[in-house]
């Protein structure tokens, strides 16, 4: 396997995931942790299928997941910021409601609980051959993949820009880490975390357009399978950069990747799924574990 | 002083009894858009669990590991911890205590039943003890830590229900049941419901003595509010923190062992409908108190049980009530009155 064709699969695995990452980071970066992001993605991905099928265009099946996460972080962000719900609390019932209301629409209209198969599904526009080469390395590795994947490898870059080069970046950066002193210099706080919500609506919608669209044309209940919580761990492994967040998304995909293969060797399915779970605790827990010696007072 | 008491009860009552107002109307909404009897559909919901002495039995049996978890999860939150990781904990304890039960199927109830308990209970607390050593040690964030450990747990019961102790006999990934003798008994009177739903009510009014009546108590829970100053004033406050997730957790693994052993009599992969999340609400919605968790726990089996018996009848999907579940946690801590937003979720203790 070539160097382009290996990173061709590592970057159409782990879009989703890097998405997802992105999603949790904008959040983090102003003190929210996004539980709602796998929710969020289960809608999009939901609205994806049953309007794309529905009208037969791929541009209507993309704006609707990205709307249907968009609107997911709206109620997301106005239960927490306007009626000051607890943000963990309501993020996990964003996700309970996500789960419950594509099974109801799907039990009730579809009748079919077991998911969303439609018989024909518009593609997706691809990046065309030939269109990229020119970018040693990356470029032919992005030709074939969606739109999506080559959008998530701007993303990261952009999202940099916007933190540590735009003054909202900045302003929003500030209200995340030290709200009063960011009140006190005149920064609307819940404008930031309100903005911050909304990105991370945007980058869920993207990563379930992207899990439900791409290859699979189909939609199933509980089909996001914990991306948004290891997209929560990439953030946090990452410490809220964009660059260590999306490379930290990257390896867990990987590892997901790489559990497609040891599967051959007869290690049980379920070993090999655990591992980007178990990796994300590791990782947490070695991050914290580096601090703690750093912060540690020498002996006397 | 009696008077202002009452009003300060009356006070935490509202907010959560309006939630589950605001939640059951909207329910009540959408169930009359789509189906023309919304009324048949909603008695069935909530009073076809008293029709007959076998549904009042499986309602028991419903509550009894939402009481118990819900119960556990107090513990952790009392003590600062936001363990959201009962899912894991439940599973730990149910698959332990059917594993114990079946390998040493042939030794007398009297033995085996306690080592059967007692594993479950541990195997949960091991998986609380995890997320409360690496948040006390380290710093680690436990909702994280939970929420992975859930996944890892339930992938690990997975593989040794499909490859250990699978039932090859039936359909499913299954166990092989438990030997008869170390079956719960069912309460006289009731056939069917197990005995484990009284030993959830005690447990559930025992800890709040032991939360808001003893001095242990009070350590965890201001090791809770404020950690730095626990730790000042001289209490272990780091240790409470952890005996409070261990706690938490053998609660979730009890109620996984008295499940398998009073209600399912072997493991079942797919035996919990997120009784781990939903407990999690019936302790927010109780206020994180064990006693009045007890009866937001009775609530939720209702609900539970009755979307089953409202979908025979009435061709409402079941899910609806996972909708209204997810409603229901999403209005839970929302306050009316403008806020700043700098009121976490503890506020609503």
């Amino acid at each position: 396997m070539s160097y382009e064709s290996l990173l061709a699969s590592v970057l159409e695995q782990s879009t989703p995931l890097v998405l997802a990452a992105l999603a949790a980071m904008i959040t983090l970066r102003a003190n929210i942790l996004n539980v709602a992001v796998e929710g969020m993605m289960l809608v999009s991905a939901f609205s994806a299928i049953a309007v794309g099928s529905a009208t037969g265009s791929a541009l209507a099946g993309f704006s609707a997941g990205i709307f249907g996460a968009v609107g997911t972080s709206l109620v997301f962000s106005t239960i927490t910021l306007r009626f000051g719900a607890g943000f963990i609390v309501a993020g996990l019932g964003i996700n309970l409601l996500a789960a419950g209301g594509t099974l109801f629409v799907l039990e009730r209209w579809y009748n079919s609980p077991g998911g969303l198969r439609p018989l024909g599904f518009p593609e997706m526009w691809h990046v065309p051959e030939d269109s990229l080469s020119f970018i040693p390395l990356l470029g032919p590795a992005l030709e074939g993949q969606s739109i999506i994947v080559l959008l998530t490898v701007l993303a990261v870059p952009a999202c940099w820009v916007f933190l540590y080069r735009t003054p909202t970046g900045s302003y929003l950066r500030a209200a995340g880490e030290d709200e009063h002193a960011a009140r006190s210099a005149g920064i609307n706080v819940v404008r930031m975390k309100f903005l911050a919500v909304t990105i991370s609506g945007l980058f869920s919608g993207l990563a379930g357009a992207q899990l439900a669209m791409d290859k699979l044309h189909f939609f199933l209940p509980n089909m996001t399978a914990g991306r948004g919580f290891i997209g929560l761990a990439a953030t946090l492994f990452g410490a809220g950069h964009p660059w260590a967040t999306a490379s930290a998304a990257v390896l867990f995909g990987f590892f997901g990747a790489l559990g497609d293969r040891l599967q051959a060797f007869d290690i049980p399915a379920q070993f090999v799924l655990m591992l980007p779970y178990l990796v994300a605790i590791l990782a947490l827990t070695f991050s914290r574990w580096r601090i703690y010696v750093r912060n540690k007072p020498a002996k006397l | 002083m009696i008077n202002t008491n009452f009003k300060e009860s009356l006070h935490a009552l509202i907010a959560p009894l309006g939630a589950i107002a605001l939640t059951m109307a909207l329910g009540f909404l959408l169930v009359a858009a789509i189906s023309d009897e919304p009324v048949l559909a909603y008695r069935e919901l909530l009073f076809a669990n008293f029709d007959s002495l076998s549904n009042f039995a499986l309602f028991l049996n419903r509550a009894t590991p939402l009481v118990l978890i819900s119960v556990g999860i107090t513990f952790a939150f009392r003590a600062g911890v936001f363990n959201v990781g009962g899912e894991g904990q439940l599973f730990a304890g149910a698959i332990a205590t059917t594993a114990v039960g079946i390998a040493f199927a042939g030794l007398p109830a009297i033995i085996l039943f306690p080592l059967a308990v007692i594993t479950g209970i541990a195997a949960g607390a091991a998986v609380g003890w995890v997320p409360g050593i690496l948040k006390v040690k380290l710093g680690v964030d436990e909702v994280v830590v939970t929420l992975m450990l859930n996944t890892i747990v339930l992938l690990f019961t997975s593989y040794l229900v499909n490859q250990v102790i699978r039932d090859t006999t039936a359909y499913g990934a299954v166990s092989w049941k438990l030997p008869e003798h170390i079956w719960l008994p069912t309460i006289p009177g009731i056939p069917g419901a197990t005995s484990g739903f009284m030993i959830a009510v005690v447990l559930s009014l025992v800890s709040w003595v032991v939360l808001f009546r003893t001095q242990w108590g009070t350590e965890v829970r201001s090791a809770g509010t404020n950690l730095r100053y626990a730790e000042a004033v001289g209490i272990a406050a780091g240790r409470r923190v952890i005996t409070a997730m261990l706690i938490a957790g053998g609660f979730a693994g009890l109620a996984g062992a008295l499940y398998v052993l009073g209600i399912g009599h072997r493991f079942e992969q797919n035996f919990s409908p997120e009784y781990g999340l939903i407990a999690l609400t019936c302790a927010l919605l109780a206020r994180v108190n064990p006693a009045a968790s007890l009866f937001t726990a009775l609530y939720y089996a209702l609900m539970l049980n009755g979307a089953a018996y409202m979908q025979i009848s009435t061709e409402v999907p079941r899910s609806l009530v996972i909708l209204l579940t997810g409603l229901l946690v999403l209005l839970m801590t929302a306050r009316l009155t403008r806020k700043g937003s700098n009121n976490q979720t503890f506020d609503a203790f």
